[in-house]
């Protein structure tokens, strides 16, 4: 219980931290001079100063909804698999609940954008929903054909199962469910070829769009929210996709559990500076592939037994 | 374990040929899927002790994997190919399409894995990719993309070969890669007269 309490704490602690050096990454990428790694504390900490200014049209869904957008992807990281072997883990929680929570917490970010009643909130709002419809079914069905490859349809279970024993015969299979998971990966968090986390463009922005509106707190909530959502997605693909070295002791299996998530990471910022980001119109053609590989994983593990 | 990943590769590069729309990433998918296609053959051949096979695989390594796509590059510069190839069927018909047509080689090819022993769902794959680089041809209304859904055609009728026959006689094989080279030389002939006719 103990390690299972630690690994929270640990997950939330770096996850500003993994965003921050992503951005740093990509600066040096880029022969620019990288932002400090730590960015993303120093920012978290002086929007908490900040004074909390809510517009004047704004129900009671702003001084709500910030927390809602939070509080179900707290609940998700609690259902996490385990990181070493032996640990505390939730084992009935499966592809349908952590959907449904990351689901909910995007419903609430969706309302607050449309609260205050600027176009460029319902323009976010109208082009998040259009991305998360997308995403959910192939999230589940990546996730349950996963799942059924570990023997277990709980995600905790399952992520112990994958590393207790790999189903080598079901290598295939295993592989399109993770090429899948990493496009819902991308797409999700709102990364390059689907969403620039950076500009303020009215074109192309989707998640700035939907926070314009907000500030002081809700906005380092909302914020932080987000970076959870990197971490839980992240360490979803670390535990499921690359099952290996959670037999050392605790703290072993830890350093190789954040070097898998940073690993992601520095995958995650090549991609952004090698691609240009997707028209929005384009963007249900990388999901349709998303969508085709998971539904490929399920019926090749299914029919062929691969 | 590792010839499963490979038959993953293959098929998945294939699938992601299909949603393309330019040509030179087509190209590229191309080569990836030969380069799991050659890795593949050098596996196989190195489980079934087959030194024939061995060099088939560095052949495929060498010839499909990087002299195809390098003429195919340096022919699409040299004619100025139309590079936007946005393939005939939309991206929303793709999505039910792809599934359909592999659920319905999983199934087709059902009858046949009881025949093959040992790996029987390789001979699936490379039937299913059969009919994904059938689909890559249909779907695309320019020459170049439809020269790489044959030779990814080319690729499929190989893996099937070295899957499911336990490795064809070498012969085979060096005439297949000498026709194909054949072939390379009679499209770069196509393409001057086309570009003749235009001028």
């Amino acid at each position: 219980m103990t390690i299972y309490l630690m690994t929270i704490a640990i997950l939330l602690l770096i996850a500003p931290l993994l965003l921050s050096f992503i951005k740093a990454l990509k600066m040096w990428l880029l022969y620019k001079k990288p932002i400090s790694i730590f960015q993303g504390y120093r920012n978290f900490s002086k929007l908490m100063q900040k004074e909390t200014l809510v517009s004047q049209e704004a129900s009671i869904i702003t001084r709500v909804a910030p927390f809602l957008v939070l509080s179900p992807l707290l609940a998700t990281l609690l259902f996490l698999p385990p990181v070493t072997h032996g640990a505390f883990y939730v084992s009935f929680v499966d592809a349908f609940t952590i959907t449904g929570l990351i689901s909910l917490s995007t419903f609430f970010l969706m309302l607050l954008g449309l609260d205050s009643a600027s176009s460029f909130g319902g323009m976010g709002s109208s082009r998040e929903a259009f991305i998360a419809a997308l995403v959910e079914p192939a999230m589940v069905l990546t996730i349950f054909s996963v799942s059924m490859m570990a023997g277990d349809l709980g995600v905790g279970q399952a992520g112990a199962n994958l590393t207790a024993h790999f189903p080598k015969e079901h290598t295939a299979s295993f592989l399109f469910a993770g090429i899948s998971f990493f496009i819902l990966l991308v797409a999700e968090n709102g990364r390059i070829p689907v969403d620039n986390p950076e500009t303020h463009l009215e074109l192309t922005m989707v998640h700035e769009a939907m926070i314009l509106d907000i500030s002081g707190v809700y906005l380092a909530i909302v914020e932080a929210a987000s970076s959870v959502k990197f971490i839980i997605f992240s360490s979803l693909f670390a535990s499921l996709f690359m099952p290996f070295g959670m037999q050392f002791g605790f703290l072993a299996a830890l350093v190789i559990f954040l070097a898998k998530l940073f690993l992601i990471a520095t995958a995650i910022a090549v991609i952004e500076v090698n691609t240009a980001k997707l028209r929005l119109f384009k963007v249900p053609n990388l999901l349709g592939i998303a969508i085709v590989f998971a539904f490929l994983s399920l019926i090749t593990f299914y029919v062929l037994g691969a | 374990m590792g010839i499963d990943f490979f038959i993953g590769l293959f098929l998945a590069t294939l699938i992601v040929a299909l949603f393309t729309a330019r040509l030179y990433r087509l190209i590229l998918w191309y080569s990836m899927n030969s380069l799991a296609l050659g890795i593949l053959a050098l596996m196989v051949g190195k489980s079934l002790d087959d030194e024939a096979m061995l060099i088939t695989g560095v052949a495929t390594l060498v010839i499909k994997a990087v002299g195809i796509p390098y003429m195919l590059k340096y022919f699409s510069e040299k004619f100025h190919f139309v590079r936007q190839i946005q393939p005939q069927i939309k991206t929303h018909y793709a999505i039910m399409l792809i599934p359909a047509i592999l659920v319905f080689t999983f199934y087709l090819s059902e009858p046949i894995t009881h025949m093959v022993e040992g790996n029987a769902n390789y001979v699936a794959v490379s039937i299913s990719s059969l009919f994904l680089s059938l689909l890559l041809m249909m779907e695309h209304r320019h020459v170049a993309p439809k020269i790489i859904g044959f030779l990814s055609m080319e690729n499929a009728l190989f893996l099937l070969g070295i899957t499911a026959t336990g490795g064809m006689p070498m012969l085979v094989e060096l005439g297949i890669f000498f026709d194909l080279l054949m072939a390379i030389v009679v499209m770069n002939l196509l393409f001057h007269k086309e570009e003749e006719v235009r001028s």
